[in-house]
């Protein structure tokens, strides 16, 4: 009896499926970070690596520090930064219904942006070092975007897709003046504003990995749980509420622990565009739309996708480093105009 | 509260978008078990919105509506979804969905967040696309199947749901002939088998009047008549809400009337 959707292929296997994901993707992704320890301005090689993984007071105390306090955090950083930004461009692609949303479309990340140049700002102003307090900003500034967005939206549209989309777009514009006109009375501090504008995973350390990862982590296990719900909202807005899915909490729930989730990463690796928007299409095409599959897919392409991308960003000009969000873009923008007109076809 | 007798009740229902613009006035309708009851009327006349407060997504300013003795306005949009389900008029999905995962999700209702599926839901989901002949498109990807095709999935999906009351927005009005009266064929069929009560909105009242065994006619938000097909689609009725003189015809094999210009 229970071989009804045998020749069915996606949902009746999904557990299966999720289970196996999880478990290639671990092992993938483990992989891929252990390859890119490789990658760096002093070579070391790949028998060393293993031996200083395996025992840290083994070899020589530099070689250890660049492998354990500067490659090893970057590269987890990156995997969580990939992860979580494929996670919240997956959902709110599934929320808005709408295939070119990216974690950035709704404002959020310029909001972050803004807050934290308003706090490097500050930070410049007054003589405070505030670089601690630095996600803060950021998170504020996210915070404020969305409720400008929403707020703005429901005006206009009743807090529709279509509004909060173009809301969104009004606030990011808004945001990215406000930016262009700190930058403009900037000097000094002109270069730890870039940073926040075009990504950067090179500052990286244990501590801001301990401060990332219980909000990506549970965020996206939260995020998840309203798989169901997204696939739902698939057949359209009052189609979904004809199912049960009460769609204006479910959007207030994926627009707010999403904008956390983001709000988190952006204040600590700046705006790494186009991870977002694009990993999600290459899931989808891999495994179908079904987002109890597609997205711990997504999630784990992206910290794979980001982690290699660092490191062409790495070496590519070594020892001058190319601002990640560059590569992910000179990268993702092919792939990205391919899916367009596969689309159109 | 007094109880009533009828499977469903309308009492009083006003609806508006914004407060002044009354788009329902004064709905008061009673409609029995496995009753096909067809809403027709113009353009704007209120029809999917009736449909939409009937359904429980848009809430009436005024008036209440008992299905089976409880307040619809009452229940948890989750409750609802359990007792009622929509065919919708547009089945455009954004994501390229299986047909069966689409079915699947008629299931949404019954499906704990946490705990997942039970196999008794595949069996449903799989038993409504057999009824609705569309077991065969299970694996086909829905943006890419035709529209007959998919409404038929979509019809799955509703039955999936297994409603008491099944709600269709102008079913037809995307399929070409050939798919309409299949779809009506497979509609009678499905509602004496599975004792549903339908109620649909018809933008063409020749197929309103063959397939409805009662029409409600509307009139700027009003109940203007409701009652058989005979009753309902005469000249004086059509000419008031219509404002164009009709010849009216005898169908030779329904024994309904039908419009013609």
């Amino acid at each position: 009896m229970n071989k009804s959707f045998t020749h069915n292929s996606g949902y009746a296997h999904w557990k299966k499926k999720a289970m196996l994901i999880i478990l290639a993707g671990t092992l993938v992704t483990l992989l891929s970070g252990i390859i890119c320890l490789n990658f760096g301005a002093v070579s070391i090689r790949p028998g060393e690596i293993i031996s200083l993984l395996l025992n840290s007071n083994n070899y020589d105390k530099t070689k250890s520090l660049i492998i354990w306090q500067l490659r090893a955090p970057r590269i987890i950083l990156g995997i969580l930064t990939g992860a979580a930004l494929s996670m919240v461009g997956g959902v709110f692609q599934g929320i808005l219904r709408n295939p070119l949303a990216d974690p950035y479309i709704l404002g959020v990340s310029a909001g972050a942006a803004l807050g934290a140049c308003i706090g490097i700002a500050f930070q410049y102003i007054t003589g405070y070092a505030f670089a601690s307090y630095l996600p803060l900003f950021a998170f504020l500034g996210a915070m404020l975007s969305l409720y400008l967005v929403y707020r703005s939206s429901k005006i206009s549209f009743s807090a529709n897709s279509t509004g909060l989309l173009l809301s969104g777009v009004a606030i990011t514009f808004l945001f990215s003046a406000l930016i262009t006109v700190l930058l403009a009375f900037s000097r000094r501090e002109l270069h730890s504003m870039v940073f926040w504008l075009m990504g950067d995973l090179s500052a990286a350390n244990w501590q801001k990995i301990n401060i990332i990862t219980l909000p990506v982590i549970f965020g996206s296990i939260l995020l998840y749980f309203s798989s169901l719900d997204l696939n739902a909202l698939a057949l359209g807005e009052e189609e979904a509420l004809h199912l049960g899915v009460n769609t204006g909490k479910l959007r207030i729930r994926i627009f707010l622990i999403g904008s956390i989730i983001i709000a988190t990463i952006v204040s600590f690796t700046g705006l790494i565009g186009f991870v977002g928007l694009i990993i999600p299409h290459i899931a989808r095409l891999l495994v179908g739309p079904d987002h109890r599959i597609m997205l711990p897919i997504a999630s784990f392409l992206g910290g794979i996708f980001l982690i290699f991308c660092d490191v062409l960003a790495r070496i590519l000009v070594s020892p001058t480093e190319i601002p990640i969000g560059a590569i992910t873009a000179i990268v993702g923008v092919p792939i990205f105009i391919y899916l367009l007109r596969r689309n159109r076809q | 509260m007094e109880k009533s007798n009828h499977f469903l009740t309308l009492k009083d229902i006003c609806f508006s978008y914004n407060g002044t613009n009354k788009i329902l006035t004064n709905i008061n309708i009673s409609i029995e078990r496995t009753e096909l009851i067809g809403i027709i009327g113009p353009n704007g006349s209120g029809k999917t919105t009736l449909l939409n407060v009937i359904s429980g997504i848009l809430k009436p300013d005024v008036g209440d509506i008992f299905l089976q003795n409880k307040n619809i306005n009452h229940l948890s949009i989750e409750k609802i979804a359990k007792l009622i389900s929509v065919v919708p008029q547009n089945n455009w999905v954004t994501f390229n969905f299986k047909a069966g995962e689409v079915v699947f999700m008629g299931r949404m209702p019954y499906i704990s967040r946490i705990k997942g599926e039970k196999p008794e839901d595949y069996q449903i989901s799989r038993e409504a696309m057999r009824k609705t002949h569309s077991l065969s498109l299970s694996d086909k990807n829905i943006q890419q199947i035709s529209g007959g095709e998919r409404q038929r999935v979509f019809l799955a999906k509703a039955l999936a749901q297994t409603p008491e009351l099944l709600l269709l927005d102008e079913f037809t009005s995307h399929l070409d002939l050939k798919y309409k009266y299949e779809m009506l064929n497979l509609l009678k069929h499905i509602l004496k088998k599975e004792k549903l009560t339908i109620i649909s909105t018809f933008h063409d009242l020749n197929l309103a009047s063959i397939a409805s065994d009662r029409l409600l006619l509307l009139n700027k938000g009003k109940v203007e008549k409701i009652g058989n097909p005979v009753d309902v689609l005469t000249e004086k009725n059509i000419y008031k809400v219509y404002k164009v003189k009709p010849i009216l015809i005898n169908h030779p094999e329904f024994n309904v009337p039908q419009v013609i210009m």
